[in-house]
């Protein structure tokens, strides 16, 4: 018998889905540690800009690797965040942590606005609604909003400093977005290992059964979609804190490649390949691009080794190498017959 | 007003060019193919290239840069579509999006990024009922209209098109009578590239050329190919002209809303009717 699918039948009905306690600790310490090592070896601005995509990452996570809808317009949330706060930063000079909480919301209001259409496709469909809003967003910001956006060119938004927290600081950027990082991965991890998040993956699987069992899926979906882009939200607004200025190219439609592609490359469904994808994406732009001048050439080649030979990604191929240490001798060259 | 039509009229048909190919790749393989960009952007930069070499003749050098797109789109179909047939959607529409990142790439290595200059091969303007049409824009009607009539002799009276019109409903029940489906299917990814080059041959003298000049064009296409169903030919005819008008109607009024009008009316057409593909 396949051994996966044993494995997929046997839970009882009430075992619990969550990881043992402490193990969401020790994670949460390891990633910290992961990138306070990633900050001497690179200069500390670049890393809090990996961090920031990483929350991004995680975002578009819980949307294509868990939910199975693959989203080509996801800066629009991002973009929306950012703008948001940008906004509030400059006309009205509020408070930082009320503008990033006002971005985050105008993400999420955004997002279930939008989620109440979006969330009724699926495949490919889904994903060319999402670049139609997308490009509907970048189209509003750069001309009709001209007048408070300042259209293709942008605008400075300095934050002003509370308290000890000088928001120009890049120690203090750094400490704040590593901090939220953690905080976002805890929230989605404890999401993702409930009986929701199980849910969520099912539906993924296949949503007439999902249906079937009496759960409104259309809810659930459109909860996640929401949670989604308030993260997206949350995101942009980090991106509008570190760099003090927003322009059109945050929800730029052609950049949403990056992410698609940092969550393949790390392996989709998966939070921890989710930010080691981020990673991997941000070393490869940030540092790839200044040797290899056909720069979109490589992504597109790499994209195409991913889709054909690669569909786990980094992490799906740890996985695969623990998973098959741990299992007792004897299974081991099953396993090796199989494949 | 009745020159807006008029201009409705032509707009849909370049959308009508590009995105019957696109309904088709849908209708029969279930890709969606991302990488119609680049045979609509490559075929007018192959179009720039040749006409120089004709003298400056456009015609001839319209009709190398649709000959032109037929290899590169056979190299494609082969190499890459034909390996995603039954693959999850949201895998073609990656391994797609990433040919058309290379094939973008390519042009801006050969071409430049900078946009290029095109002009309408036809400058002339006729006078009627006291208005003036560009003979252009009548052209572009004619082809469609010629080309509707064509696509819908081919697919009724030839067997052909009787196959792919059988295949779009029922691609196992084809296999099963012994009809090698793969090859019409290659056959209508390249005459769907061609005709997307042929819009973008007829549509870059009147819009901008530069090499991400195909996205734009394309989310217009895939609307059309979403309001007028996925695979469904007359569908698509109907609703490249409406929406080639939507433009037209807006651009009259806000010329910077035109396209955005487009996916608006998309959102409403998915509202009442949501597509499971």
């Amino acid at each position: 018998m396949d051994p996966t699918s044993m494995r997929i039948a046997e839970p009882s009905p009430d075992q619990d889905f969550s990881p043992p306690r402490g193990r969401t600790g020790m994670e949460i310490l390891i990633i910290g540690a992961g990138f306070l090592i990633l900050m001497p070896l690179i200069s500390i601005h670049r890393v809090t800009d990996f961090m920031i995509f990483c929350i991004f990452a995680l975002s578009f996570d819980l949307l294509y690797g868990y939910m199975g809808r693959l989203s080509f317009g996801h800066l629009l949330y991002l973009g929306t965040g950012a703008y948001v706060y940008g906004l509030l930063i400059k006309y009205f000079q509020v408070n930082v942590f009320l503008a990033i909480l006002s971005g985050m919301l105008a993400a999420g209001l955004l997002g279930m606005l939008l989620g109440l259409i979006m969330v009724r496709t699926t495949g490919a469909c889904f994903s060319l609604m999402a670049l139609a809003f997308n490009q509907i967003g970048f189209f509003l910001v750069l001309s009709p909003l001209k007048h408070i956006t300042n259209g293709e060119d942008g605008f400075g938004a300095h934050a002003r400093n509370i308290g000890f927290l000088n928001f120009n600081s890049k120690v203090t950027m750094f400490i704040l977005t590593l901090l939220v990082l953690l905080v976002v991965f805890y929230f989605l991890k404890r999401l993702t290992t409930s009986p929701y998040g199980i849910l969520v993956r099912s539906i993924k699987e296949d949503e007439n059964r999902v249906r079937f069992l009496g759960y409104n899926t259309y809810f659930y979906k459109w909860v996640t979609f929401v949670t989604a882009s308030l993260i997206a939200g949350l995101a942009g607004t980090l991106t509008a804190l570190n760099y003090r200025f927003v322009n059109p190219n945050v929800m730029d439609v052609h950049q949403n490649v990056g992410v698609v592609f940092a969550c393949l490359i790390g392996g989709a469904g998966n939070l921890y390949g989710a930010i080691i994808g981020g990673v991997a994406y941000m070393m490869i732009s940030n540092y790839l691009a200044i040797y290899i001048h056909r720069w979109e050439m490589f992504l597109g080649i790499s994209l195409l080794i991913i889709v054909f030979k690669f569909r786990k990604g980094i992490w799906g191929n740890i996985q695969n190498i623990g998973e098959y240490f741990q299992r007792p001798k004897e299974a081991r060259p099953a396993e090796e017959k199989r494949a | 007003m009745l020159l807006t039509i008029f201009y409705g009229f032509s707009i849909g048909a370049i959308l009508y060019f590009i995105s019957i190919g696109l309904s088709l790749t849908f209708g029969t393989m279930r890709v969606i193919n991302f990488a119609h960009t680049l045979t609509y952007s490559i075929g007018v930069y192959v179009l720039i290239t040749c006409i120089p070499l004709m003298k400056g003749n456009f015609f001839p050098a319209a009709i190398m840069a649709i000959l032109a797109v037929i290899p590169i789109s056979y190299v494609i179909e082969r190499f890459v579509i034909r390996r995603l047939y039954g693959e999850s959607l949201d895998y073609t529409f990656i391994a797609t999006f990433a040919i058309t990142l290379m094939g973008v790439d390519t042009i801006k290595w050969v071409w430049g990024v900078n946009p290029l200059p095109l002009s309408a091969p036809l400058g002339t303007y006729i006078e009627f009922w006291g208005m003036t049409f560009p003979v252009y824009r009548i052209i572009i009607f004619a082809i469609a209209i010629v080309l509707f009539l064509a696509l819908e002799l081919f697919f009724r009276k030839t067997i052909l098109g009787k196959i792919v019109v059988a295949a779009l409903e029922d691609k196992d029940g084809v296999r099963c009578l012994g009809v090698r489906v793969d090859k019409y299917f290659s056959l209508m990814f390249i005459l769907g590239s061609a005709l997307a080059a042929l819009g973008g041959v007829l549509y870059a003298p009147i819009s901008a050329v530069h090499p991400y000049m195909g996205l734009s064009v394309l989310l217009l296409a895939f609307a059309v190919v979403i309001v007028g169903g996925m695979g469904n030919l007359r569908g698509t005819f109907i609703s490249a002209f409406s929406l080639g008008m939507v433009m037209a109607i807006t651009a009259r009024y806000w010329s910077q809303g035109a396209e955005t009008m487009v996916f608006i009316v998309m959102a409403i057409v998915l509202i009442f009717r949501p597509i499971d593909i």
